[in-house]
């Protein structure tokens, strides 16, 4: 049977950090596929590797003092740590955008928001003619729902609400209709009521430039369950459960996924009723605990946790899972 | 644009109050402190007749100094130190409102003719002492930030930290003392502006001369500014390519160059260029020191000779210059400020 196409495919990926107490082992061996066309959501508690990850895919790790130690980032099967400089520069943008979280300081205070959105365009597609870029500028703002796009365009980003600003970061990434579109906790910084609407017309837009794959970075399991097909969970630098959506939310595996599921408020669950927070907080990236990182937080860890780290092993069709607790037969 | 309008036009208008502040508190001061030009007058004459050993009809008996009641009268209307402060600052304002400064105690002439004469040649040094520091500062501090901690960085931050530790008028005499043509090198003039006879050069010639009593004082302009300047074009820079903007200009696919000069350059020039305002300023005072030790007649040697020979009109003239300047100044780096930064906008 063949599977899905597989647009990126992530392996063994370590990106450390020298730092002066120590490396931080930020990302410390990931796996992780993306499949043509779809949404992919990257979950986990803040300081997991989540966004290091996203940042390693274009090479855009601050060096110093980080490093990518080892692994391999294939797009439609080529190795984008192997690329050459002008050849990275091609992928970045063109086929990979990305999407940053705060839409204020990721966009360039002193230019225009047309400028900075057919920036992209000039420079991956050649096109100079400035009334076709200013007319490409102005369909793009207008297919996020930019009100009045073509006075929008001359307007700088402090001059905009920080949804707009979104929008604005959203039209640049999908300029040059990417394959890939990363978005590092794009909705984040913005209001609850924006999330779900930002969400929305980004899916609608990849939708409408070529059917882009998303991989969308999160730390809020609300805004995955609603936009992705598959999901994958990382835990201090590594994946820890990687399954679609539907199941994952009906019966997570893993018990770090358990635990940020029973952490979120339910519309069954009672007033008064304490919602579960995870015990303890994400282990420093200097010292991974050893075993099974997640054994010093778990509630069913036993002795065989701590001391030999489970392999992220394909539970059933389709569904990985890094727990030695968790067999084919089902949960712990 | 309207707020914009609105805040110039009350920047504008706080100018006259400023100034009047500024020159009424000089005004009083030099009237207060004791020593003013009779005192001066009176102490060289003391020092003359003591010299003569004689007495004069000047002398009463006790040997005290006596000048009659209505030669002091006199002398107090010649240095219009007969009316009180209020009315004499008043008397003072009325002849600046109509360009009229006042006579140089000391050089006889009108202020307004001795500062013409100065200006001149404080802007000349000073104005290419500026641009000077703008060629080379801002590369400077751009390949600093380009190549922070790079052995070119380390060492050049040495050199700059070595010529901040060096005043401008050291710089001055160290250059003198080795190419003015004593012990080592004969290459620049002692000092002044122009070689004497400069009128009757020819064009080339003249050029030339000028060119040679350039250098020193330049150079010591150059050495005062140069490490503030490096530095904060430096850090600024550095600044900007750590921000998020630069990190998605990286991200679209822009070339390396393209981010740096185009997307981190512009940010970071906004706080060197919005200096310019005071930098005129002391672009046109002069540095006494320099001006002292290069023998050059300029705006900074005539503020500090005026002072000691406590040359009123020359004081206060060269005062009024120079909170017209400051206060000028002050406008147009917010003017550079909102050119530069759209996200500067004033509220009117």
């Amino acid at each position: 049977m063949p599977g899905p196409v597989k647009l990126l495919e992530i392996r063994g990926l370590r990106t450390w950090f020298e730092l002066e107490e120590g490396t931080a082992r930020a990302v410390d061996g990931v796996d992780l596929d993306v499949r043509e066309g779809e949404v992919l959501g990257l979950v986990g508690e803040s300081g997991c590797g989540k966004s290091v990850t996203a940042l390693s895919i274009l090479n855009l790790i601050p060096a110093p003092p980080g490093r990518i130690v080892s692994g391999e980032i294939l797009f439609r099967g080529r190795d984008l740590l192997k690329l050459s400089r002008p050849e990275l520069r091609a992928v970045r943008g063109g086929d990979i955008a990305m999407v940053f979280q705060e839409p204020m300081t990721s966009l360039n205070p002193v230019f225009t928001v047309g400028w900075q959105i057919e920036e992209a365009i000039r420079f991956h597609q050649g096109v100079g003619d400035r009334r076709e870029l200013a007319a490409r500028g102005v369909r793009l703002m207008g297919k996020l729902g930019i009100p009045d796009p073509e006075r929008r365009r001359g307007a700088y980003p402090h001059e905009l609400s920080g949804g707009m600003r979104q929008r604005v970061m959203i039209a640049m990434a999908l300029a040059c209709s990417p394959a890939l579109l990363i978005a590092d906790e794009p909705t984040t910084a913005l209001d609850a009521t924006l999330q779900a609407e930002i969400l929305e017309l980004m899916l609608r837009a990849k939708a409408e430039s070529g059917d882009a794959a998303i991989l969308l970075i999160t730390h809020d399991l609300a805004v995955v369950a609603e936009t992705c097909g598959r999901v994958a969970v990382m835990y201090a630098g590594r994946i820890q459960e990687l399954a679609d959506a539907d199941p994952l939310f009906r019966e997570p595996l893993h018990p770090y996924t358990r635990g940020l599921l029973d952490s979120l408020p339910r519309p069954g669950t009672g007033k008064g009723t304490r919602l579960r927070a995870i015990p303890g907080t994400v282990p420093r990236s200097l010292s991974w605990p050893s075993g099974c990182r997640f054994q010093t937080r778990c509630p069913l860890a036993q002795d065989r946790c701590r001391r030999v780290e489970p392999e992220l092993a394909e539970v059933r069709p389709g569904r990985r899972v890094r727990c030695h607790l968790v067999g084919p037969e089902g949960r712990a | 644009m309207h707020g914009m309008t609105r805040y110039f036009l009350r920047r504008l208008l706080l100018i006259p109050p400023t100034f009047l502040c500024i020159t009424f508190l000089v005004y009083a001061a030099l009237r207060l402190v004791p020593g003013g030009p009779i005192e001066q007058a009176e102490f060289q004459i003391r020092l003359a007749m003591m010299e003569e050993g004689g007495g004069g009809g000047l002398m009463d008996r006790s040997g005290e100094l006596q000048i009659p009641e209505s030669a002091m009268r006199e002398l107090q209307r010649y240095y219009r130190l007969d009316r009180s402060i209020p009315v004499g600052y008043l008397h003072w304002l009325g002849g600046i409102l109509r360009l009229d400064f006042g006579r140089s105690y000391v050089h006889g002439e009108p202020v307004l003719g001795v500062l013409a004469a100065r200006l001149p040649v404080s802007l000349y040094f000073g104005l290419i002492g500026y641009l000077a520091a703008w060629v080379l500062c801002i590369p400077l501090g751009v390949l600093k930030a380009v190549r922070h901690r790079s052995a070119f960085d380390t060492w050049t931050s040495v050199l700059v930290f070595l010529g901040h530790a060096v005043p401008g008028f050291v710089a001055c005499l160290l250059l003198l003392v080795l190419f003015g043509g004593g012990s080592w090198w004969d290459l620049v003039p002692l000092g002044g502006f122009r070689s004497e006879g400069w009128e009757q050069l020819g064009p080339a010639a003249r050029a030339l001369d000028q060119l040679r009593h350039t250098w020193v004082p330049v150079a010591g302009y150059l050495v005062g500014g140069f490490a503030a300047m490096t530095m904060l074009q430096k850090n600024s820079l550095l600044e900007n390519l750590g921000a998020d903007y630069v990190r998605t200009a990286f991200a679209k696919g822009l070339s390396e160059g393209r981010v740096i000069f185009v997307h981190a350059l512009r940010n970071s020039l906004i706080p060197v260029f919005a200096n310019i305002g005071n930098a005129l300023g002391l672009l046109f005072a002069g540095s006494f020191l320099i001006e002292k030790t290069c023998n050059i007649p300029g705006m900074g040697l005539l503020g500090y000779e005026a002072v000691i020979q406590r040359d009123y009109p020359v004081i206060l003239g060269t005062l009024v210059f120079l909170v017209l300047i400051r206060l000028a100044g002050n406008i147009l780096s917010d003017a550079a400020w909102a050119l530069l930064d759209p996200r500067v906008r004033f509220e009117g």
